[in-house]
């Protein structure tokens, strides 16, 4: 824990044979998700990208201790999922829409939720978290509009202040949940310079989760596909659009179709790869379904590089 | 003007002087908990608690304990409508907002099931009280206090129960600020950052069945709820500041409970109906400050 970014070191997440399924009394659904397996090396900056559906927010919710009754583990610093929230170890970044926004507090109050949470109930918040929720602040350059109340700040704005929320609660780990929705070209540029740079400068682990290729491109060093389990490649360089085809070709129009050139080629592999049977098979249980029918990728369940 | 009399006669005083004791403490926790109910949308169980409690109200009349003062009867009695109130406040709270997962037709369902469980008590208090009168349990039920307040039921007793219970909210609040803030603010993410989520909703539901059974003699069945969450719903009309909507919360919330007990004084008018008409009026003004461009 010296903030060494070596890449060799112990793994910070270590998932093994992920499996969780919503309705485990029906064995005819595909478990949302499957056997997935994959470390999140310390210091670096991952991207999860998948499909809308493909187990990316049960993933995270996993992660985050939300969710219980998967089977394989998920060790967070060698803790379980539960440990890890009480001690506070991963930043949850949520999307913008799940707070509260009319609530009448200031952007500085919100920052501060986190960090104030170990705090004694009899007494103030103490200095040196104080300092430490507007050294965040300022990291993520919303010093400027700490005052404000939550509900006047624009998404790119709002996503800084939860960002600082995350980073003054010293969490090791940075979770980003589609962090670029609803976030304007200018600022999504600026949301990869911040992330560039918390990894640079603070050593921090940062794992971006998005359906959106361009996000995940611009803001991590290596990326992770899930689409119910797990398709990976090194760089987002090396992602070939042969994988992301198989990756997206069930929402392949929805997700590409203002991805331009890559959704040409993409969607062209898929073709080639004579995938689209089952195309509209999914299951209508929920926000949560997945796509459903079996197919036995070589990188099936095993994500290890 | 009555009140003066009340307050300088030393008969009088005995009789007024309780209810408005009894009603600052309401208003004061009524104040600090609506601002979370508002917050976090739970006003519709406050209409969940109002029916079951008039199931509670019903056995209490027919186990004789309905026009009960004194500190046995009252207690007993304050008891048995507290279980209602709180079992309809777990309901309603944990199965509306039931895990993510389950489908759009179990929550209907699940709604659905909760209506007919609070139309149920509803139904079954007004019989029991029916049957009480009837049995001669009680001389006369009082439908217009029961339902719309009076201050007649309030006794020096009373007010030093409404204070007990102020002051164990406050001090549950005090101690829960930080975790309960947050929880209402972003629950998926204060879960995320080891917020016991599920203890809080738990907690604030307590609190709120609490609450509404110790404003209930005072505002009445009905309108009881209303005291948890106007002052809040006001305030919001008012400042965006968190701080501010919560001294503003108090404020309307004591200011109300004067003027209403005041009214309801002279003019012999239901006590719940003049606190609840007074918040309305500051409401209104709010509403139409803020809408028609005064601030």
């Amino acid at each position: 824990m010296s903030g060494d970014a070596s890449v060799n070191s112990e793994p910070i997440i270590r998932y093994r044979g992920v499996t969780f399924s919503y309705d485990r009394s029906d064995s005819t659904v595909a478990p949302a998700l499957d056997r997935v397996t994959l470390d999140i090396r310390r210091g670096e900056r991952l991207g999860i990208l998948g499909p809308n559906g493909g187990g990316k927010s049960t993933l995270l919710k996993l992660t985050l201790g939300l969710l219980t009754g998967y089977s394989g583990t998920i060790e967070i610093e060698g803790r379980d999922p539960h440990a890890a929230a009480s001690q506070r170890l991963i930043g949850y970044v949520p999307q913008r829409v799940e707070a509260e926004l009319a609530f009448p507090i200031s952007a500085r109050h919100a920052a501060s939720m986190a960090a104030t949470l170990g705090c004694s109930a009899f007494g103030g918040v103490p200095r040196e978290i104080r300092e430490r929720v507007e050294r965040a602040l300022e990291v993520v350059g919303a010093s400027g509009f700490a005052d404000k109340p939550v509900g006047r700040l624009s998404g790119g704005q709002l996503q800084r202040v939860m960002i600082a929320r995350a980073l003054a609660s010293n969490a090791k780990i940075l979770l980003l949940d589609e962090p670029t929705v609803g976030i304007d070209p200018a600022g999504q540029r600026q949301f990869a310079e911040l992330i560039a740079r918390l990894h640079d400068e603070l050593g921090l682990t940062t794992v971006v989760v998005s359906h959106d290729l361009r996000t995940v491109a611009a803001s991590c060093d290596r990326v992770a596909c899930l689409a119910r389990t797990l398709h990976y490649h090194d760089s987002p360089q090396g992602l070939t659009p042969a994988v992301l085809a198989e990756v997206f070709r069930h929402d392949a129009a929805a997700v590409f179709g203002d991805l331009h050139v890559d959704a040409h080629r993409a969607s062209e592999c898929g073709h080639d790869h004579g995938h689209e049977h089952g195309h509209e098979n999914g299951h209508d249980h929920g926000h949560t379904h997945n796509h459903s029918h079996r197919h036995d990728h070589p990188g099936g369940g095993g994500g290890k590089p | 003007m009555k009140t003066w009399q009340y307050l300088t006669d030393p008969v009088l005083r005995e009789i007024f002087v309780p209810p408005v004791l009894a009603g600052l403490a309401i208003a004061l926790f009524g104040g600090v908990l609506s601002a979370l109910v508002v917050m976090k949308r739970l006003a519709f169980i406050g209409q969940g608690i109002s029916h079951a409690a008039f199931g509670g109200i019903g056995v209490a009349y027919v186990l004789g304990l309905g026009a009960a003062t004194g500190a046995g009867g009252l207690s007993l009695q304050f008891v048995i409508v507290f279980a209602f109130c709180l079992l309809a406040a777990l309901q309603v709270g944990f199965l509306t907002h039931s895990e993510s997962g389950r489908g759009s037709t179990g929550k209907s369902q699940s709604d659905t099931a909760i209506g007919i469980v609070l139309v149920a008590s509803m139904a079954i208090g007004s019989l029991l009280l029916h049957i009480a009168e009837r049995n001669g349990r009680v001389a006369t039920v009082s439908w217009e206090s029961l339902l719309f307040g009076s201050l007649i039921n309030i006794d020096m007793t009373y007010a030093v129960v409404a204070w007990g219970v102020a002051a164990v909210i406050f001090a549950v609040l005090f101690v829960l600020r930080r975790p309960l803030v947050f929880w209402a603010f972003d629950e998926p993410a204060a879960a995320a950052f080891g917020v016991r989520v599920r203890v809080m909703r738990l907690v604030l539901l307590v609190l709120l069945a609490l609450a509404t059974v110790t404003a209930m003699k005072l505002a009445g069945v009905v309108l009881a709820t209303a005291m948890l969450v106007l002052p809040a719903a006001a305030a919001v009309q008012f400042s965006a500041s968190a701080a501010r909507v919560l001294g503003l919360s108090l404020v309307f919330a004591v200011a109300s409970v004067l003027i209403g007990v005041v009214l309801s004084f002279e003019f012999d008018w239901p006590t719940g109906a003049s606190i609840v008409l007074t918040l309305a009026a500051i409401f209104g003004v709010g509403w139409g400050r803020a809408r028609l461009g005064g601030g």
